[in-house]
């Protein structure tokens, strides 16, 4: 939990949640697991401001509790996890995958599971059904049916989860199961639910609002009670790391070979656990029948493209034994450090210089290497290959390695090597990264405090347009108001738009590095 | 009749029928003899007398001593080189043995002093001197450009000292060198585009966009663009600077002896490569590229709400 972690986090949860949660996470994530009443003493806030802010932290995930340490009676203590939050920043990113993958009802079911954090398969189904037939034509709704076979294939490929279910109270049973390891976790309920989605009509504003709220509280059984389902965040994040996989390949290679390595990556996805150093052997013959049938290739040319494959210097592609006409493995472990590598060096790049880059990547190589011999190797005149190494070594990128030939650390005799360390190196990015996220979005919140009023009155001519159009009003009265807008005012709110637009995709930019960085480093930690 | 052999008896007691004696033993043996080879020669010979005119042979400067494993030579001195040194004094010769005996490499004016044991002044006062008569010539280090190393006149620097073929007047050429990385980069670019193109086979495919190292040396070297001839080794250091740019990767194959440009069994082959990412998010963002970042506070001199570069960046 660094600090520029932490401080991301508080933004993320004031923008998404409040300012009240965000005072309670962030205590919560600098202090560590705690139980209510120190939590309540510690930022002097009313008991049940507190209360509430926890309940919304559990439910979309963010904080987990557990029994006390000291032992069972203790009060329940909670603890927030960094990692949990900063898939915030994600959020856009799953939702269009699912998109991509399952439509419109796959993105609006996972858009709503993420909005709402815990919901049951047929709430979930009946809200998809409702949005979705609001943007259809007259006449046309959304069957139930189809929205929860969605649901269903979202579950069969994992993307959905059920909720650990939750210890009950006063239970001597101590250890909450881990996450989704429990047998039932991607069992479809069976759930009666046949009907159609209903289409708000506008002209019952106030009457439908009451009539949704009192739908909510409606005990309408559908057979799932108390089955809660979630975003299975993991899965997410093993479909973008084989995007980057394939997308690296097809880069480096041809698009033939992007394909294969799509096809032995979609084999393996259910068979491969998270933490698999490469995926499960397959054999030639299986990859082969798998192929995409528009991929006509022939047999001994797929084993060419394999056996290039295997032979690239990246070694994204393993063999592993010669049965079956060769079996292959995916080095996913490798590959995600290739790709952080890329991605230290592209930093490198972009910021001093290609020739910098140059000396970055020969460190890399060649590990060690005293400041003449990175003259010579690299064909950089001799000050100007001085003037970038002190750089890198200022920035923290290039570390010095002190060889004394003689017990007295005399500079005169002693050699100077150059190295480069590419996993603490890609921490400091991370951490880098995770601030600039940070300044992004204090900036984003800057531009639009700034123009506050500006704002605040074009929503308030908004409304305005808005009512009177739905009033039935004259042409004349709509441009008056809409003339209460003066054009460099609008030019104003023209900029902001665009600027904020700016910032946000900009956010997403700067996750995908975090995201291919944060997986190499987790990709390195061993589980024993 | 016959004829008499008539050997002429060398007087023993002239010390320059010695010496002559001497003198065409040398000549005799041209790799220099030793106190052995004169003591079989002149068996009845004192040391002493002999000591005497070896001496004398040396401070005339017909003879040089030199030291083997053995133990000392004794050469003929090139009569060349005699007539050199003619009007230098003993200092000067000494000092000029030095700087020969440092070949090509040339000798720092601080290892004659060590090596001759004669004062400063009086080694640069000599050093002088010997520069006026054009007998050796100081030429500039391109590792430390401050120190100057002496030769004789007329060898070529090594190439450790002049820096080889990419320095030129103790000046690296870096345009020089850049030009040769881009003309190797295109080569082998193209190479791999047409290889691209064909639309064989891949395993073809990725062979014929391979390079050998004596190929693309050829190219160079057909192109012209260096004045200086450049050897394969020359060229293969240029197409490693590539692989450290990322463009270029090398494999290794094993080639037999004999087919062009194999050195010991092995043959080094280069193909241009694409990159493997896009350039990261992060250097999309002025923060990636911030020169301050570290300074960056919110509520700070320098915070993003007032960043001078997120403010032209927003605006482009």
């Amino acid at each position: 939990m660094t600090a520029q972690e932490v401080r991301l986090c508080g933004l993320l949860l004031r923008e998404h949640y409040g300012e009240v949660v965000e005072k309670v996470g962030t205590h919560l994530l600098r202090s560590g697991a705690q139980n209510l009443r120190t939590i309540v003493h510690e930022t002097g806030m009313p008991l049940d401001l507190v209360k509430k802010c926890l309940c919304v932290l559990v439910q979309h995930g963010a904080c987990v509790f557990s029994l006390g340490r000291k032992g069972p009676g203790s009060p329940t203590e909670y603890q927030t996890s960094c990692s949990q939050i900063l898939t915030i920043l994600r959020y856009p990113r799953y939702i269009y995958t699912a998109k991509t993958l399952y439509g419109d009802t796959g993105e609006l079911i996972v858009e709503e599971l993420l909005q709402r954090g815990h919901m049951t398969m047929s709430s979930t189904v009946k809200t998809v059904a409702d949005r979705l037939t609001q943007n259809m034509e007259d006449g046309r709704s959304m069957d139930y049916s189809e929205v929860s076979s969605s649901f269903s294939k979202l579950v069969e490929t994992h993307f959905l989860q059920r909720c650990p279910p939750l210890p009950g109270a006063g239970t001597t049973d101590s250890t909450t199961p881990a996450a989704p390891s429990f047998s039932d976790c991607y069992k479809v309920p069976h759930v009666t639910l046949c009907g159609r989605g209903k289409r708000q009509l506008s002209s019952e504003d106030g009457e439908d609002q009451r009539n949704a709220k009192k739908a909510k509280l409606d005990s309408d059984t559908h057979g799932d009670e108390g089955i809660y389902w979630q975003v299975n965040f993991e899965r997410f994040h093993l479909h973008f790391r084989d995007q980057a996989i394939i997308s690296a390949v097809a880069n480096k290679l041809d698009q033939t070979s992007s394909e294969i390595v799509r096809t032995m990556l979609r084999m393996s996805e259910v068979t491969t656990s998270p933490i698999a150093t490469c995926t499960k052997p397959l054999s030639a013959n299986e990859i082969f029948r798998s192929l995409p049938s528009n991929y006509n290739i022939a047999r001994p040319i797929l084993d060419q493209y394999l056996t290039l494959l295997v032979d690239d210097p990246m070694e994204f592609v393993g063999k592993a034994g010669e049965s079956g006409g060769g079996m292959y493995v995916v080095n996913l472990h490798r590959a995600l450090a290739n790709l952080a590598r890329a991605t230290l060096e592209s930093v490198v790049q972009e910021r001093f210089g290609s020739r910098s880059a140059r000396i970055f990547r020969l460190l890399l190589r060649k590990r060690h290497l005293e400041q003449k011999q990175v003259e010579d190797f690299a064909m950089i005149p001799a000050k100007e290959a001085k003037d970038m190494l002190y750089t890198l070594l200022s920035q923290n990128l290039a570390q010095l390695q002190e060889i004394p030939k003689t017990p007295d650390y005399a500079p005169s005799r002693t050699f100077y090597l150059y190295t480069v360390n590419q996993l603490p190196t890609a921490r400091m990015l991370l951490q880098n990264c995770f601030k600039t996220v940070a300044n992004l979005i204090d900036r984003r919140l800057f531009e639009a405090k700034e123009n506050k009023r500006l704002l605040e009155k074009s929503q308030r001519i908004e409304a305005i347009l808005a009512s009177l159009q739905a009033s039935g009003a004259e042409p004349e009265q709509l441009t008056e108001v809409e003339e209460m807008i003066t054009a460099p005012e609008k030019q104003q709110l023209e900029g902001l738009r665009l600027h904020i637009n700016k910032l946000d995709s900009a956010e997403n930019q700067v996750d995908e590095t975090i995201f291919l960085l944060e997986s190499y480093i987790n990709s390195t930690i061993s589980v024993y | 009749m016959s004829e008499v052999k008539v050997k002429k008896e060398t007087n023993l007691s002239d010390p320059v029928e010695v010496e002559n004696r001497i003198k065409e033993l040398c000549q005799q043996f041209p790799h220099g003899i030793t106190d052995q080879v004169i003591q079989n020669d002149l068996p009845h010979l004192e040391p002493q007398q002999r000591a005497m005119a070896l001496n004398k042979l040396l401070s005339l400067g017909q003879l040089d001593l030199l030291r083997n494993s053995s133990g000392l030579l004794y050469r003929m001195k090139d009569s060349q080189s005699t007539g050199k040194m003619k009007g230098s004094d003993n200092q000067e010769k000494l000092v000029y043995q030095v700087i020969e005996d440092a070949g090509s490499k040339g000798i720092w004016s601080r290892d004659i002093r060590f090596k001759s044991n004669l004062p400063l002044t009086e080694v640069n006062k000599i050093l002088k001197n010997l520069e006026s008569k054009k007998l050796i010539k100081a030429v500039k280090s391109v590792a430390a450009s401050k120190k100057k190393v002496y030769m004789l006149y007329n060898l070529q620097p090594d190439r450790s000292v002049t820096g080889g073929a990419w320095y030129s007047d103790q000046d690296f050429e870096s345009e020089f060198v850049e030009v040769l990385n881009q003309q190797c980069f295109k080569f082998l670019q193209s190479k791999a585009e047409a290889a691209r193109e064909s639309k064989q086979s891949p395993m073809v495919q990725r062979n014929s966009s391979f390079a050998t190292s004596h190929e693309v040396w050829k190219f160079i070297c057909e192109l012209g663009i260096s004045k200086v001839d450049l050897s394969m080794d020359d060229i293969e250091t240029i197409l490693n600077t590539l692989i450290y740019d990322g463009k270029v990767e090398m494999t290794v194959i094993a080639a037999k002896e004999g087919t062009v440009g194999s050195v010991d069994g092995q043959m080094k082959l280069y193909r241009g490569v694409n990159p493997v990412i896009q350039p990261t998010g992060l250097v999309k963002t002025p923060c990636g590229l911030c020169p301050v970042f570290d300074d960056c506070q919110e509520g700070g001199e320098i915070s993003p709400s007032n960043c001078v570069y997120m403010t032209e960046w927003l605006d482009f």
